[in-house]
């Protein structure tokens, strides 16, 4: 952190918060808040006599707050860079510290916090994680026991810079303990609070148990797992290292622990799986590993960066394994726990990689990016055609990479933030938007090819790119078996999937429709799939009211592991076909048409969308032709 | 002999969790009290206690698990209901009511039998003997399976 | 796969029956057995950790006969403490019914109703905890065909309440609480401590 700090061309902004993120890769516009210390940074020297004179002692957070620390104060003595801080809200305006000071006049309390804007080509997003608060757990005691603490209280107690000076003791009578019991999973593997696993407190309790057994090998130590998990290089040779120092391992999650109220010593309950017993045992100590979380403020910093989050609340990656460091938004990276739990190689590994990625953006002059981006005719726009920006394609983007400067001015895609979702081009209701690559006219012409012969007996699917796609690949590649009428058209995302799409196929007499896109949280382009979703239950209404039969449009969220599902969707979609007559089925598509045909009027209009129409029935008529001679 | 209160301690076999606290009730229990442990505070039927309080005990303690804990579901509730009912009786023909103490017990409650019945007791020591009501006989159950 | 093997297995019969749904998330952490009483108070063997593990490996028989099937009261302290959330005594209920099914009996003592004295005042069928008593009409003799209280074994968990509210003292558990056994036990211990008439 030294090295960092004293690095030329590396600027350590401490006690700084982001405010507002506006731009694109390359060109950030970051503003930040500049907290007031009421403490000129250039001029304090980190000697400390401001805090040796503060009269106010509060807790220290630092210190899990264990331990005293003044108004005028560093958290830690190591701190980067070794400016003193006052904490107004502690403070009592004695301005001891000014006198004491001196010469250096480094105390300035009419500071205000101060708004910086900075040009940013990339950023990486390395906010950490929280702990989660034990004392809701009823059954461990946490804040009602004195000698219940949680590791990251013990860590503080057993560090030689810590309040204690290392000196291990137990809250209640300062006495050092002679049996402790660490308890895992507290939190974490629970679905009452975090289902997942925290990833690194296994590691963590063993290493705090080596610790406390090396400085004194007397001391009984029991850790109370439900799995121990060692899954990285040396890891588990480390678990039989302290299993050879003495250390038990107990095998059962404890469910309460009661507390002797004479000596304050606890009862730890637990089934001992592996005995198929139930054991009390006394301890003098007990140490809760709980389990990690986001940080309380992860919420806000995901809309200030516009980068969406994981299930769990931790922020999401581009690609859980191709692109692990990356967030959605190009140019902005993760390092560490922000990004879900990890110890700290693997923090290492992801911070490394980051800057890394970080700093290929730096270097080039030019961005590459996917060519499926959005397009706006500014004559269809109807800030053109009626004088007044309707917007709606502003705010179907998940990236807000749509300005509309002013209700008279036609919407401006700006292409570097553009990730080709294609959310704006299908909730257009001017049709004034195209996806390049994925124009109307181009999935129309397919649509026509795929639909040209027979097509009451097929089944159009729609899939996405990244999730419904890949389902229906991977059940191809495992050999499950599902229908053949199948005809499959690829968009980018379930947002894609245009209302006109649909109308269009149901006009040309397809049999069946499937809308099929990611589940929500896995959703590629953030918040595509909810608009894919939202169009979707709408258009089941629409259908519903118009009288077509249950199940000849489906709506299913399919994710690229679930092939399975895919065949079996597919499947019960002809099943539903063959249960209708073929005549019922021809007289109910005829029926509908003019229905459909009513709600595409304007279809035709749209840039290159008669042409392809043209285009494609002559196509068709080729193909039809040269069936019937052969 | 007498200057000691005479309670009668009417225990849910389930609510102590603790091991120590259990035997502590059943083994060292001292003379002056007396231990009916029952499955539930819902078996207690009121004339156990009509026939402590005719026996002549001063003060009768019912622990039983919390509310929300009871090991038959709601078995508690039930006795919670029956006894107030049944104290508004014993209040009538002139037994006092802080004479009957609930004590629902946590899990967590270690230790805590011991301190309440200390703390009952000295309280019943201040309100002094109970009063003879009536005539002191038993009262008979009756019945084939009671 | 075999899809004639789907649906026989024992765990798909537990997992067909309400309750019973969630019995395969279970991942052996024990925290059901030792907050558990019934196995602390004097039943060693008690153990729905591992009747959930029974029920998993397709261990029907020993299923239904370990004592876990059967002392559970449903009191649902392992409820809250399951950190998968496990209704665990829903599980053991699915089992229990399946296990009357195959006419296994229970192991406990359950109440009995005394046919000649109850009256069918429904006082016992307010307060059960187990909804297992219900007035039914028996053929009774020497008093012909009456309405009279009738316990359901299958559900019955022994708890005596109804035996403390009967004012007929006409139901009741036949085992070591009896009230003659309270009433004397009481009077002795009044008696040895001096009582003034």
């Amino acid at each position: 952190m030294v090295d960092a700090a004293r690095h030329p061309r590396i600027d350590v902004r401490t006690f700084t918060e982001v405010e507002k993120v506006e731009g694109f890769v390359g060109n950030f516009k970051v503003t930040l808040r500049e907290k007031a210390k009421y403490v000129i940074a250039d001029r304090c020297n980190g000697c400390g006599d401001c805090a040796r004179v503060c009269p106010i002692e509060v807790p220290n957070y630092f210190d899990m707050n264990l331990a005293p620390r003044k108004a005028a104060y560093v958290p830690m003595s190591q701190s980067v860079p070794l400016v003193y801080n006052i904490d107004l809200d502690a403070c009592i305006h004695c301005y001891k510290c000014v006198d004491a000071c001196g010469a250096l006049e480094a105390i300035d309390f009419s500071q205000e916090d101060q708004l910086v804007e900075e040009d940013i080509g990339a950023m990486i997003v390395a906010t950490g994680f929280s702990h989660f608060d034990p004392s809701v757990m009823d059954e461990y005691g946490y804040s009602r026991y004195p000698n219940v603490i949680t590791s990251m209280e013990m860590e503080r107690l057993n560090n030689s810079a810590g309040p204690t000076a290392g000196n291990l003791i137990r809250p209640s009578d300062n006495k050092n303990p002679q049996k402790l019991a660490f308890i895992n999973c507290v939190g974490s593997r629970d679905k009452r609070y975090n289902p997942s696993c925290s990833n690194f407190c296994c590691m963590y309790s063993i290493k705090n148990a080596i610790l406390l057994k090396q400085m004194n090998p007397n001391v009984d130590i029991t850790i109370y797992y439900i799995d121990i998990r060692t899954p990285s290089k040396g890891y588990e040779e480390f678990y039989d290292r302290a299993r050879e120092m003495g250390i038990h391992f107990s095998q059962g999650r404890p469910s309460l622990i009661t507390e002797d109220p004479e000596t304050h010593n606890l009862f730890v309950h637990s089934e001992d799986v592996t005995l198929g017993k139930v054991m009390e045992k006394e301890y003098d100590m007990v140490m809760l590993n709980q389990a990690a979380v986001p940080q309380p403020d992860q919420n806000h910093m995901s809309s200030v960066l516009n980068v969406a989050q994981s299930p769990g609340g931790w922020f999401m990656e581009y690609h859980p394994k191709l692109r692990p460091m990356d967030s959605p938004t190009d140019g902005v990276f993760f390092a560490g726990a922000c990004q879900g739990p990890k110890d700290i190689p693997s923090s290492v590994a992801q911070g490394s990689a980051a800057s890394s990625r970080a700093s290929r953006i730096l270097q080039s002059d030019h961005w590459e990016i996917e060519p499926t981006v959005a397009v706006v005719f500014p004559e269809r726009c109807s800030a053109t055609t009626r004088g007044r920006a309707c917007g709606i394609c502003a705010k179907a983007c998940p990236y807000g990479a749509i300005n509309i400067f002013s209700p008279e001015t036609p919407a401006e895609v700006v292409t570097a933030k553009c990730h080709g979702c294609g959310a704006c081009v299908a909730e257009c209701p001017e049709d004034a938007i195209t996806q390049l690559h994925f124009t109307d006219a181009q999935i129309l012409a397919q649509m026509r090819a795929v639909l040209a012969d027979k097509p009451e007996e097929k089944i159009l699917a729609f899939r996405c790119h990244w999730c419904s796609y890949g389902g229906a690949d991977l059940a191809g590649t495992s050999h499950f078996e599902y229908s053949a009428n199948e005809r499959g058209l690829r968009v980018m995302c379930s947002a894609r999937m245009d209302t006109d799409f649909i109308y269009e196929a149901y006009r040309l007499g397809a049999g069946s429709v499937l809308y099929s896109g990611c589940h929500p949280q896995d959703c590629h382009y953030i918040t595509g799939q909810l608009i894919g979703a939202k169009r979707a239950s709408r258009l089941e209404k629409i259908f519903d009211k118009m009288g077509m039969t249950d199940g000849r449009f489906r709506v299913e969220w399919i994710s690229a592991a679930e092939g399975d599902k895919y065949a079996r969707v597919l499947n019960e979609m002809q099943a539903v076909l063959d249960d209708i007559p073929m005549e019922d089925l021809k007289a109910e598509i005829e029926k509908l048409k003019p229905e459909m045909s009513k709600r595409l009027k304007k279809f035709p209009g749209v840039p290159g969308v008669q042409e392809a129409m043209d285009y494609s029935d002559i196509l068709v008529d080729a193909i039809t032709k040269q069936k019937e001679t052969a | 002999m007498e200057t000691r209160p005479k309670i009668a301690l009417f225990q849910c076999k389930w609510c102590l969790y603790s091991e120590p606290d259990q035997n502590w009730v059943d083994n060292e229990l001292p003379s002056s009290m007396h231990l009916v442990k029952l499955p539930c505070t819902g078996r207690i039927n009121p004339l156990y206690i009509l026939n402590a309080v005719q026996g002549g005990a001063d003060g009768i303690v019912i622990s039983g698990c919390l509310p929300e804990k009871c090991h038959y579901k709601e078995g508690n509730l039930r006795a919670l209901r029956q006894h107030d009912e049944f104290l508004n009786f014993l209040d009538y023909i002139g037994y006092e009511r802080s004479r009957v103490r609930f004590v629902w017990l946590d899990l967590q409650d270690r230790g805590r039998i011991q301190k309440e019945l200390a703390d009952f007791k000295s309280e019943i020591a201040k309100l002094g003997k109970a009063k003879v009501l009536a005539t002191r006989s038993k009262v008979s159950p009756g019945g084939q399976y009671a | 796969m075999n899809h004639e093997s789907i649906g026989s297995l024992f765990v798909d019969e537990v997992k067909a029956i309400p309750g019973g749904e969630f019995v395969e998330m279970c991942y052996s952490c024990g925290t059901c057995v030792s907050k558990c009483m019934i196995q602390q108070k004097g039943e060693p063997e008690f153990n729905p950790r591992r009747l959930l593990r029974m029920v998993m490996m397709d261990m029907k028989d020993e299923a239904f006969d370990s004592r876990t099937t059967w002392l559970c009261s449903a009191c649902d302290l392992c409820y809250p403490a399951c950190p998968q959330k496990i209704h665990i005594s829903g599980v053991i209920h699915a089992v229990k019914s399946l296990a009357v099914k195959n006419d296994k009996k229970t192991i406990q003592n359950i109440a009995v109703v005394d046919q000649q004295t109850c009256v069918a005042c429904g006082l016992c069928v307010e307060v059960c905890p187990y909804e297992a008593i219900k007035i039914i009409e028996t053929k009774v003799p020497y008093r012909g065909v009456i309405n009279i209280a009738s316990v359901d074994p299958g559900l019955c968990m022994a708890c005596g309440t109804c035996s403390a509210v009967c004012r007929s003292t006409s139901i009741g558990v036949p085992e070591e609480f009896t009230d003659e056994s309270v009433v004397e036990g009481l009077w002795t211990w009044l008696q040895s401590q001096g009582v003034e008439t």
